[in-house]
């Protein structure tokens, strides 16, 4: 029956009810397990194969179930066992709502694939690994006109779009010019491995589809002309994630162009690095928090999984004396003041490294002092509840290890 | 006749008829499990899951038992002397069933016909296996070590062993066939790999990872793997033959899943996943395609192609478009939370037909709206199962469950889950919803879709340019 592959989308399921008898046939052993049997252990007797095969062949399998003609048929739910109040399942499953609907296809998107999906890969990558403490991204060279007119033509991109600052501009350092000398040059032919992205910097390229998956022998072996790329514009982002197929054949059609490329091994290192020494620091910071003192490793990694990085510009005021509290920062980069009401003057200066608002996380406690971010100011910041779901209450982290309350401004 | 072992481990099916059945044909038990070793991991193994926790055990039992999860069943000179000691007289008595049966591997060097071969290898290994196990005990460190031991011995077969039938499925380096072995008639599935073509998608590591990553794994929801070769071009996984097929075909035949059945499937898929984390197995590629349902509906997951070891974090952009978290898709490094987010792709699948991201074909319209995060929830779910999947699919690592404090007892424990008796699950105790209709008895590959065959001859001699890479193999 499984040959058959979608024999008619419409046909509704139909739940077997307490009333379907053969449902009620079905035992299953938990010795199901040991029937696994080592492909060399030649005990396995042929005559087993005789009986397990009968056995296999309960009254639930005689009556046609299954058959392709009929439509799939479920058992009543496999938690009605009787073990609950017979009131109650009904409640918790009407026949109603066991059974999709005959308009089964309410909701349902246009065209949706029904295929198996193929599952997808980059290179394994990995920070620590030899090597990646001497690697550093490739930086050419660009005028202040292309580094724009690069950041525009990619800040939509959703590969370009959550990056920081830092990561943003070293992916634009790391484009390479590639010159493409004449018209009807394959930029990415259909169908191949795709290893680079490519911005357009000048010049018009052709987009083409060929309805078989990849590039034909013959004239019109490209296929389809479906779109026309001009400067601005770029193609080939899946190849920044992994080595799929190219979807498209992109072609050259002006005597003279140029493009920027970018290949997935450094896009993703570069992410990789930053995103890696970003944790790191997180991690030293928070070893630094006595209130954190006694985090397992684990539970350090999952706060600085959860952190959230948010930029203060200069003077901004990050937590004000009075609100109740209910983050804790760590200050990345930049210097902030700590400000009292009626004590002239900064009461404590912070810079990379340092905390604040950690006794947030104890309770909603009034703040004690404003925090003023003195330059730009990256903090990377975390919420109490959401500390309190990952770890659990704190108060039960602080009995683990003595934590001695430090006069701190917050 | 019946083994003891047999009766003992019918002792919580409920239907006597049936026992006196089987009693009477010859016992599907002794054809089930032939072997002590077998029986002993299983044992352990139920009260492993009962525990959920990971337990040592005791260090006289180190000393010469099997480790429960890295236990290698189709070992028999790592049963028979330890099982004594261990099981006391269930174990002796298997234990001689176990020496009778020339369980032959090629590794050995000892000619498989002869069926003193095994006893001969209980005879000269027990002392070994104690020396290479006594300094494990209870220690972390000592015991990856006697697993990697475990593992390059552990089963080696080759071609031979085994009748080649049809493929059941295939990927991007290679297919899985039906394969019928030639000891004791069974079947099974062999997944054979093309080397070049893992070399050249550079899967190496993940393929590594993949052997490593299932020899440890024990779990009923789990495919187990018997044992690997490889030759000048393939590498070879010989695994249980799952009769039952893809989930994927019968959900795309039903369109979608009854509340309760894909409860169901989702229960136990959570029970896998559970155990995977607490073994600190991220698995990274769950989809309804990965999932097999045996021969009385319960599920095996399968695939391990993404498993790996994470403790912490890790970075590599893997799995399937529709199913990929958006710290994976973003690329920031991420961890075992994106197999709970997957769940709950997972989850909306069963029940709606189709996935939430899933945009007009496109691979980079999902990401975006992946990223983007917003879910539709179609009017005939249930509140319960909105509420779940909200919860699950969610980019806020301190709001996704599975993730939090609680672990995977908040996804167990929420409402959705409510009439699931989780340890009754774990035994297979509870009846699944849909029984594949498997009609041709052992072998019968109906369940599964037809592919084109290879036409490349498997076991050629020759030039091996990659077989260093893959040393477990």
């Amino acid at each position: 029956m499984a040959e058959s592959a979608f024999p008619s989308t419409h046909q509704p399921l139909r739940v077997g009810t307490k009333d379907d008898k053969p449902a009620t046939f079905q035992k299953i052993s938990e010795d199901e397990e040991y029937e696994v049997t080592s492909p060399t252990d030649p005990t396995f007797r042929t005559a087993n194969a005789a009986a397990a095969s009968s056995s296999t062949g309960s009254p639930f399998f005689g009556g046609g179930y299954g058959d392709s003609s009929g439509p799939i048929r479920f058992n009543r739910s496999p938690f009605d066992d009787g073990s609950r109040e017979e009131d109650e399942e009904a409640d918790e499953f009407p026949p109603e709502d066991i059974r999709p609907t005959g308009a089964a296809n309410q909701g349902f998107p246009n065209n949706y694939a029904l295929g198996r999906r193929t599952s997808v890969s980059a290179e394994s990558l990995n920070p620590t690994s030899a090597g990646s403490d001497s690697w550093s991204p490739p930086y050419h060279e660009k005028s202040e006109d292309q580094l724009s007119r690069l950041k525009t033509a990619v800040s939509s991109n959703f590969l370009f779009s959550h990056l920081d600052d830092d990561q943003f501009k070293t992916v634009l350092d790391a484009l390479v010019e590639k010159p493409i000398p004449a018209k009807g040059i394959k930029v990415i032919s259909q169908g191949d491995a795709g290893d680079y992205f490519y911005i357009v910097e000048n010049g018009n390229f052709d987009v083409l589809i060929h309805p078989s998956g990849a590039v034909q022998p013959g004239p019109d072996g490209m296929g389809n002309k479906v779109n026309t790329i001009g400067p601005g514009g770029s193609f080939g982002e899946l190849a920044l994630m992994y080595n799929a197929p190219r979807a498209a054949t992109v072609v050259s059609i002006d005597p003279k162009s140029t493009l920027w490329a970018l290949d997935r091994i450094t896009f993703r290192r570069i992410l990789m690095d930053s995103a890696f020494q970003r944790r790191r620091m997180y991690e030293a910071f928070l070893e630094e928090v006595p209130l954190l003192s006694s985090l397992k490793p684990y539970e350090r990694a999952k706060i600085a999984d959860a952190l959230d990085a948010i930029k203060y510009p200069a003077g901004s005021t990050i937590i004000a004396e009075g609100d109740p509290g209910d983050a804790f920062y760590l200050l990345e980069s930049g210097e902030a003041d700590a400000f009292k009401n009626g004590v002239e003057g900064a009461v404590k200066a912070y810079s990379r490294g340092d905390y604040f608002g950690e006794l947030a996380l104890l309770d909603d406690k009034p703040r004690a002092a404003s925090i003023v971010a003195t330059t730009e100011v990256k903090v990377a910041k975390l919420g109490r509840d959401g500390f309190k779901r990952l770890l659990g209450p704190v108060e039960e982290i602080m009995r683990r290890a003595e934590y001695e309350q430090k006069p701190t401004p917050s | 006749m019946p083994s003891l072992g047999g009766l003992l481990k019918k002792r919580r099916t409920k239907d006597s008829q049936t026992l006196s059945k089987e009693l009477e044909a010859g016992s599907a038990q002794t054809q089930t499990s032939p072997n002590a070793a077998e029986d002993h991991n299983q044992n352990h193994h139920h009260h492993h899951l009962f525990h959920h926790h990971h337990h040592h055990q005791p260090a006289t039992n180190s000393g010469t038992a099997p480790q429960p999860q890295n236990s290698v069943p189709q070992q028999p000179n790592r049963s028979s002397g330890a099982e004594k000691t261990s099981e006391g007289q269930v174990a002796s008595m298997q234990s001689a069933v176990t020496q009778a049966s020339p369980s032959a591997h090629h590794n050995s060097g000892l000619p498989q016909s002869n069926s003193n071969a095994a006893s001969i290898q209980n005879i000269i290994h027990p002392s070994q296996q104690g020396a290479m196990h006594s300094g494990s005990s209870g220690h972390a460190q000592a015991q990856q070590s006697s697993r990697s031991d475990t593992r390059t011995t552990k089963g080696k077969y080759s071609l031979e062993d085994f009748s080649l039938q049809r493929t059941l499925g295939t990927g991007s380096f290679g297919r899985v066939h039906l394969v019928q072995s030639k000891h004791n008639h069974r079947f099974y599935a062999v997944k054979v790999l093309k080397k070049a073509q893992v070399v050249k998608m550079k899967q190496i590591e993940h393929t590594n990872d993949e052997r490593r990553m299932l020899n440890r794994v024990r779990h009923p929801f789990l495919i187990t793997l018997w044992g690997t070769w490889q030759d000048s071009r393939n590498l070879y996984m010989v695994m249980d033959f799952v009769e039952g097929g893809e989930l994927f075909s019968l959900l795309r035949k039903s369109q979608r899943f009854p509340n309760p059945v894909a409860k169901f499937y989702a229960a136990e898929v959570t029970l896998a996943l559970e155990y995977l984390h607490s073994q600190q197995i991220i698995y990274r590629d769950l989809k309804p395609e990965n999932l097999l349902l045996d021969r009385h509906g319960h599920l095996k997951i399968t695939d391990f192609g993404f498993a790996k070891e994470v403790p912490d974090i890790t970075w590599t952009l893997c799995g399937t478009p529709d199913y990929l978290a958006p710290e994976v898709v973003s690329s920031k490094g991420y961890n075992k939370s994106v197999d709970w987010w997957s769940l709950g792709i997972l989850i909306f699948e069963m029940l709606c037909g189709f996935t939430p991201f899933w945009d007009s074909g496109s691979p980079v319209k999902i990401y975006e709206n992946i990223l983007r995060g917003r879910v539709k929830y179609p009017p005939y779910l249930h509140p319960d199962a909105v509420d779940l999947l909200s919860q699950l699919i969610t980019s806020d690592l301190t709001k996704r469950l599975g993730n939090l404090h609680g672990g995977s007892d908040d996804v167990k424990n929420h409402p959705w889950f409510a009439e699931v008796t989780w340890d009754r699950l774990a035994r297979k105790d509870i009846d699944a919803p849909y029984v594949p209709p498997i009609r041709g008895g052992q072998g019968d590959a109906s369940q599964y879709d037809r592919y084109p065959e290879e036409t490349e001859q498997y076991g050629m001699a020759g030039e091996d340019p990659h077989g260093h890479l893959f040393p477990d193999f």
